[in-house]
């Protein structure tokens, strides 16, 4: 190719950007849209439901404290311990319940492929960040809170090019 | 008068032992990384002859964490979220190649809708590593803009990986029986829409970083690795390709559904850095080319996991897989002795084979050359040391 039309072309392109749409969003503000409610995992079928890994969730009334999660996790990021709980359920003789360490955890999500009883997923909530350790190790109380995540903006491709779009 | 012409002929003599010149002390030693932010975890010292590169040592091991040596310890299961590590954003290849292996031992068959699921999946991962690695590739040569628009376009193929696996990079997606969960909703449309936009997106990138004069004086007929030499060398991917070599594991070993798959291997006979750096973009495009046609053969219903327990424990024996990734032909050689760990894992990975071209192409260049050699061998200093 000749020099010249090398270095006008080059130009060009790069001009055009400047009608083109900006591609990034403001994130506080705006929040990326996830599918679904986060990843789970249908023991029966043995297969997950698509959706974002983000911290778990957990089910009081179904956890029977059989500890599987946290053998599952024992090689990869030793994240979940079995905690007491005060709480009686007829399910759980132990009163034990996981509680996990947020500075551990690699958000893989075999604990959740491990769980047969439909105790633990995981949902749409990663903004997990606090100032101190201790803070990132959620206790089974704070596990079982559902979080409230309303992501608004998605990826969409318009004529001025691609742009995150409500 | 004698007492000073005396003076200055011994001034002369001294001046002149000061710079009388060895071999030794013409010869300038340089280390380049690890604190460079262009190496990566890497180190290379380089002696230089003026302007020339005379000698080149490769210290790689700064990132070494003892990948294969952990894999004895636990299960196969438990053994996908930390294979993973050492490419983050390649991660459904690694996965793939070791899932591959294990199926191989425990003797099951994947269910077909799985094996499109997981071939869709490895091709976003090889889409946004390239990415990755051509946004650094920009950024080294000093092109800003070349980081900044492979960087944002990555976004298009981590939005896709984020909706099928739930992970931006680390997806943990392939597992040994399939893959962990089936496609979302609209996933199909969507990922046409913006597979189809970033293919457009392709062309940009030729006028403003390939066809860019610039660019081609600095890498053309820099670093010429020949045809004989790179087979003897034993490099892969896309730096064999750029030699003149058509060698694609999809290709040559069609794993999973690659054999139904209609797809050209791209490779250059110019064999210098700019081909380097250009068959990455032409596979890009094969790779938008592959997608496509996986969503379109893709079964419209079925299972995409075969069970497997836990605890699976596989026959005893040893096999050898291998996929292509997106620095070349990744293999594990997976070793069992029948109980649920492996017995040992060892990765063949395109890095490392790609290092030892690096040597053999930077003596005798100019030191101005090094940043266009080095990243053009499409190096992952964290895969190689493992």
């Amino acid at each position: 190719m000749n020099t010249a039309t090398g270095y006008i072309k080059a130009l060009q392109s790069g001009t055009k950007h400047v009608v083109m749409k900006r591609f990034t969003f403001r994130y506080p503000q705006e929040k990326l849209k996830f599918v679904g409610d986060g990843y789970q995992f249908d023991p029966k079928k043995g297969v997950g439901i698509a959706g974002i890994r983000g911290r778990h969730i957990l089910f009081h009334d179904k956890c029977t404290g059989c500890q599987l999660c946290a053998i599952a996790c024992e090689g990869i990021a030793e994240a979940i311990t079995m905690v007491k709980v005060d709480e009686q359920w007829k399910q759980n003789k132990k009163s034990i319940m996981p509680q996990i360490d947020y500075g551990k955890c690699v958000f893989c999500g075999l604990c959740v492929d491990a769980c047969p009883f439909y105790a633990l997923y995981m949902t749409d909530d990663f903004e997990l960040s606090s100032y101190t350790k201790s803070h990132l190790i959620y206790t089974p109380a704070q596990l079982a809170v559902k979080p409230k995540y309303d992501g608004e903006v998605e990826i969409k491709i318009g004529k001025r090019g691609a742009y995150h779009g409500r | 008068m004698s007492n000073i012409e005396e003076k200055i002929s011994e001034a002369k003599k001294l001046a002149l032992q000061i710079t009388r010149e060895t071999e030794e002390d013409r010869l300038m030693t340089l280390s380049v990384g690890p604190q460079h932010p262009g190496s990566g975890h890497f180190r290379f010292v380089i002696k230089v002859d003026g302007d020339y590169i005379v000698y080149v040592d490769p210290d790689p091991g700064y990132v070494h964490r003892g990948h294969e040596k952990m894999c004895e310890y636990r299960n196969h299961f438990q053994n996908i979220p930390h294979l993973e590590r050492p490419v983050i954003h390649d991660s459904c290849n690694i996965t793939y190649s070791y899932s591959l292996a294990v199926e191989d031992l425990v003797g099951i068959t994947v269910p077909r809708r799985g094996q499109f699921i997981r071939a869709l999946a490895s091709e976003l991962s090889r889409l946004s590593y390239t990415l990755y690695w051509l946004a650094i590739y920009g950024i080294f040569l000093g092109h800003s803009t070349m980081f900044m628009w492979p960087a944002g376009d990555r976004e298009l193929l981590i939005d896709l990986l984020e909706r099928l696996t739930g992970a931006r990079i680390t997806n943990a997606f392939s597992i040994p029986g399939g893959v962990r969960c089936d496609i979302p909703n609209n996933f199909k449309e969507k990922c046409l829409a913006q597979v189809n936009y970033f293919e457009k997106r392709l062309k940009e990138y030729e006028d403003i970083f390939f066809n860019n004069p610039l660019l081609r004086q600095r890498t053309e007929g820099v670093g010429i690795l020949t045809k004989e030499d790179a087979i003897k060398l034993g490099v892969t991917g896309s730096v064999l390709r750029a030699s003149g070599v058509p060698f694609d594991v999809r290709k040559v070993e069609p794993y999973d559904v690659y054999n139904e798959i209609d797809f050209q291997v791209q490779y250059m006979k110019t064999c210098d850095s700019f081909a380097r750096a250009y068959v990455p973009l032409l596979d890009m495009r094969e790779s938008c080319h592959i997608i496509r046609q996986l969503i379109d053969k893709m079964p419209e219903s079925g299972d995409v996991r075969e069970k497997l327990q836990f605890n699976i424990k596989s026959s005893p024996g040893e096999t050898y897989k291998r996929v292509e990734s997106g620095r070349g032909a990744l293999g594990y050689h997976v070793v069992s002795d029948g109980s649920p760990k492996p017995y040992r894992v060892k990765a063949s990975v395109g890095s490392f084979r790609n290092l030892l071209a690096l040597p053999f192409l930077l003596t005798g260049s100019k030191l101005g050359d090094m940043p266009a050699i080095y990243w053009s061998l499409n190096y992952w200093p964290v895969e190689a040391d493992r």
